[in-house]
Order: C-alpha cells, then sequence, then structure tokens
C-alpha cells in the first residue's frame, strides 16, 4: 500500500544560499511523481528531506501525516531509496537485497523467495549467487532498485538511478523498471534531469529550477505548454528563439514569418521548438532567412546546424538531397512541434 | 630450561593476545566512533591517536608503571610488576595503531555508504555492524598491526613487568636479559621461538583474514 507525501511552506538553506523554496507539493497514494531539474536545481535535496536523512529549516515534509525527520528507522523502514551511484555491499548478490529484508526481520525462508522474486522483477536473477561488487554498472542499478523494491516499500524514491548508463541500456532499464512497478500500488517519487524519463515514468511531472518549483502537471502538460523557456528547455524543447507576437496574432523572428500563430497578447515572446519541428523550406517561400552552417548524419535523420538572427537546429529527414553547409534556406515551425511562450 | 621455555612463551602470548583484545575493543570502537560522527573535540581526539602512535613503548610503560607503583594513583589495585599490569601497558600501546587503522578503513568505504545503509532500514547498531563487516579486512590488518606491537614491544614489559623470573618474564625480556649476561646462544634461541610465535599467530589471522575475503565473494 502506497503512502501520501506532502510538502508545506519547505525553505531549506545550506551554506547561507536557499537550495529549495516549496510552497506545496501533495503525492497522492500510488501516484508516480517525477522531479525534473537541471543538475544543482535541489532534485535530490528534496528527495533527502522526503526521506528524512535532511531536515529542512523551515515547512513541513509528511509521509501519511508524520514528519519524515520524526519518523526515525520506522519510518525509513517504510522507504525504498535507489542512488545513481549504489553502494553494494562486498557479498553476493543475493545478500544483498536480503539484507534490508533481515533488518525488516522477515523469516529466512521468505526473504530468499522475496529477494529472487525482486531480482527475477529486474532481470538480474540469474546472478544471484554472483559478488555484487564485481558486476557491471547496468547490473549493480539493477540489483539496487531489486534490493529498493524487495520490501514491497509505501514509498519508492529513486534519485537518477539511470544516470550512468549508456543510452541503449538506459532504455531497456527504464522499460523493466516501469514493468516491475506496473502492479504495485508503492507511491513512487523519481528525480532525473532527463525529459524522457520523466515521460516514460510519471504521472505527475515538478519542474524544478534553482531550487524552485517553475510547473507542476502532466507529461503531455509540460511538454505541450510550458509555462516559460526554462521548463521547455527541461522537458527537451531543443531551440529557444527570441519572437515577438504581432497584432494580428503572427509570430516572426526578426520579422520574418515563422507560420505560427499565437492567441495570447502582441509583444515579445520566446518560441520553443523541437529540431523535428524546424522545417527548412524553399528560398522563395516565406520563413525566417537562414544558412546551413553544419551538416552531419544522425540515426534516420540528418541534425543540421543554422545560422541567421538565430542559431537553430534541425532534424531532417535522411531521404532526398541533404542540405549543403554554406546553403541559404528559409525555415518555418511546425505548430505541432512548438510552443509560443508570452512574456506576460 | 624447556619448562622455562614454554612458561615464557605461553605468558607472552597470553599477554599480547590479552593486550590485543582490549587494544581492539577500545580502538575499533574509538575509530569507529571518529570515522563515523562529528562529535565535539573530534580532532583533538584524531591528534591525540596519531601522537600516540608515536610514543616510544618505554614512555607509554613508564607512564603506566608510575599509574600503577604503590604510591601512585592506581598503586591499591597491586598490579605493578604484574601480568596484568604488562597487558594494560601493551594494549596502551596498541590502542592508537588500531584506532587510526580503523579510522582509515571506515573513511575509505564509499563516502554515502552509511546514508545508504540507514536509508535501507539499518538502525544504529546494525549500521555500524555492516560498516565492519565492510571493513573487515582492514579491521583484521588492524588487530594484526596492534598484536604485532604488542609482542615485540620490550620497554614496556620491562618497566612495567620488571622481567621477574616465573612471573612476568616474556620473551623479549628474556632476549635482553640473555643478551646483557652474554649468553648470545639463548637469546638467539629466543629470538627465533619469538619469531615463530608471531609467524604462527599472524597466519592464524591472516587466514581468517582470507577467508573473510572468500565469503565476500562467495
Amino acid at each position: 500500500m502506497g503512502a501520501e507525501l506532502s510538502v508545506r511552506d519547505l525553505r531549506h538553506v545550506r551554506a547561507g544560499r536557499e537550495v529549495l523554496r516549496v510552497d506545496e507539493l501533495d503525492v497522492a497514494r500510488g501516484a508516480r511523481l517525477c522531479v525534473l531539474g537541471p543538475n544543482g536545481a535541489g532534485k535530490t535535496t528534496l528527495l533527502r528531506l522526503l526521506a528524512g536523512v535532511e531536515s529542512p529549516q523551515r515547512g513541513r515534509v509528511t509521509v501519511d501525516g508524520l514528519r519524515t525527520v520524526d519518523g526515525g528507522v520506522d519510518l525509513r523502514r517504510r522507504l525504498g531509496y535507489a542512488t545513481q551511484r549504489p553502494a553494494l555491499l562486498s557479498t553476493t548478490v543475493r545478500r544483498n537485497v536480503e539484507l534490508p529484508l533481515r533488518w525488516r526481520k522477515v523469516p529466512r525462508g521468505r526473504r530468499a523467495e522475496l529477494a529472487l522474486a525482486a531480482l527475477e522483477r529486474l532481470r538480474v536473477a540469474h546472478l544471484a549467487e554472483r559478488p555484487a561488487t564485481e558486476l557491471s554498472g547496468g547490473e549493480q542499478q539493477r540489483v539496487s532498485l531489486a534490493r529498493a523494491i524487495a520490501t514491497d516499500p509505501a514509498v519508492l524514491l529513486l534519485d537518477e538511478p539511470a544516470a550512468s548508463l549508456d543510452a541503449q541500456s538506459r532504455s531497456a532499464f527504464l522499460a523493466d523498471l516501469d514493468q516491475a512497478l506496473a502492479d504495485r500500488a508503492t507511491t513512487v517519487v523519481h528525480v532525473s534531469h532527463r525529459p524522457e524519463e520523466a515521460m516514460r515514468l510519471a504521472d505527475r511531472v515538478v519542474a524544478l529550477v534553482d531550487g524552485q518549483v517553475h510547473q507542476i502537471g502532466s507529461p503531455e502538460l509540460l511538454t505541450r505548454c510550458p509555462i516559460d523557456a526554462s521548463v521547455a528547455a527541461l522537458v527537451g524543447y531543443d531551440n529557444l528563439v527570441e519572437a515577438f507576437v504581432e497584432a494580428d496574432g503572427a509570430v516572426v523572428v526578426d520579422r520574418a514569418p515563422t507560420g505560427l500563430r499565437c492567441d495570447g497578447p502582441a509583444g515579445p515572446a520566446t518560441v520553443a521548438v523541437f529540431a523535428g519541428g524546424v522545417r527548412l523550406v524553399g528560398d522563395d517561400e516565406p520563413g525566417v532567412p537562414m544558412r546551413v552552417a553544419q551538416v552531419a548524419p544522425g540515426p534516420g535523420h540528418w541534425t543540421v546546424l543554422l545560422d541567421g538572427a538565430v542559431s537553430l537546429l534541425a532534424r531532417v529527414r535522411l531521404d532526398g538531397r541533404p542540405p549543403q553547409a554554406g546553403e541559404r534556406t528559409r525555415v518555418s515551425f511546425d505548430p505541432a512541434l512548438s510552443t509560443v511562450l508570452t512574456k506576460d | 630450561m624447556k619448562e622455562s621455555l614454554y612458561e615464557v612463551l605461553a605468558r607472552s602470548a597470553l599477554v599480547s593476545l590479552s593486550a590485543t583484545a582490549i587494544a581492539s575493543l577500545i580502538g575499533v570502537s574509538l575509530g569507529t566512533a571518529l570515522a563515523l560522527t562529528r562529535v565535539g573535540g573530534r580532532r583533538i581526539l584524531i591528534a591525540a591517536v596519531n601522537t600516540g602512535m608515536a610514543v616510544p613503548t618505554v614512555v607509554a610503560g613508564l607512564a603506566v608503571a608510575l599509574l600503577l607503583w604503590r604510591t601512585g594513583p592506581l598503586g591499591d589495585l597491586g598490579l605493578i610488576y604484574t601480568v596484568q599490569g604488562m597487558i594494560i601497558a601493551q594494549a596502551l600501546i596498541a590502542t592508537p595503531l588500531i584506532t587510526a587503522i580503523t579510522m582509515a578503513a571506515l573513511r575509505m568505504l564509499p563516502p554515502d555508504l552509511p546514508e545508504q545503509l540507514r536509508l535501507l532500514g539499518a538502525n544504529r547498531v546494525q549500521l555500524v555492524l555492516r560498516m565492519w563487516l565492510e571493513a573487515r579486512l582492514s579491521l583484521l590488518a588492524a588487530a594484526m598491526a596492534g598484536f604485532g606491537t604488542a609482542i615485540s614491544e620490550v620497554g614496556a614489559a620491562t618497566i612495567v613487568g620488571g622481567n621477574i623470573h616465573g612471573h612476568t618474564q616474556v620473551m623479549t625480556t628474556a632476549i635482553v636479559e640473555s643478551v646483557a649476561r652474554g649468553d648470545f646462544e639463548v637469546a638467539i634461541f629466543y629470538g627465533v621461538v619469538l619469531l615463530g610465535l608471531a609467524f604462527v599467530i599472524n597466519g592464524l589471522l591472516a587466514s581468517v583474514q582470507r577467508r573473510g575475503a572468500a565469503w565476500a565473494r562467495s
């Protein structure tokens, strides 16, 4: 059974600097929350405050109404925690996973069953009798996660558990993690700086920048309607371009049409565009004049760097003639892959 | 002579092993406290431990003798020129070494390990026991170093024990006495036996260390 988390009027200061400010944050029982933020945003600090290993200078952090700093061992035994650098103990994988169960006084036979089941969920049961410290980084992450879920925690706190994995391993790891949590009522709080992790694992995302919550919402809401440029950058928009909304709603960059319209007030704005939403159009078509600075092949597309009034990153399909460096072109933005952030 | 040798050998082993056990108890506890907590006066304690390692054994022996002397503060205990007094002196010599090695061993573990253990649900006792298990090979090395210091020292054993035949004479003091008498043959014999004793006991500890490493891999 999951637990309810609540944060109220939280202020956390370190070395005289406020590193975290959260006025209100609630996580419902069984919900999956991702705290998305760049490095140094205060994500791990928030997780540590939720775990009760750090106490805030001001405010309340509670799990099922109990302040985490007062919870002690009893509260910590309701939590599971996996970090980006798991400290596995110098014994076998099985014993590593059994240890938290032993500390919770689970009988020996049941311990072995639960440990093996958790290892199976993370697809590492075949490593059960191997020394844990001799595993690869990816295997260690899986074992660490198996250790965290073996106790069937009410709250699972994940601190960038896939951060040290390469892209391919990370994708498989996240799929297995998603699967491992699928039929559980555990409340999950996961921190990451990778939007794809947030989109994949969370039903709600908190965008945290410089210790402050900028936006809370579903992954879709944050992707489609980021509240500001920093959130747009966080959720993976490749281009943030200074633009202007004209009185008739047309969005222009350096007075050139972008193909976008905005219902908001006229005035300065920022256009956030995914690289896939930058369309190269003919030099005689309406668009922002640019020059192709660099072209490089990517997986399934050309990555094109464009220079002009602004710099842009574009992704162009592999079929047809690739753009040539030095070539003049115009670009427009695909409304489905762009959003206009007005200044008000 | 044979009876005398066995007696001296057994007394040497008893004094040094007892001193090592006491020093391990104190040194591992103190080293753990210094490595894992941020108590006030920690820096002063660490400086004292480091200084303690450099104290000549005769000075340590002198300090213990002054304490245990019949007119000293602990004179009523009647421990001067006794095996128990020698154990106290050797424990005092070995403790700083074991404390320092324990502290270094625990600090060499991943710095966030204590926090991760807490987050896995360990209480304080479980946390410390697990940290010791993780550092077990180094802790055994600390005990071996402590034993090596205790069994090889002669200054404190002479001052506190008095090298009394059949009562407080140990291998090192017997060697010194034999050399003083010009009886090099006996001194060399005692020396070889002392080396053998040290070899056997360190061999046993090393075997425990190897088993520990094998257990970790299994």
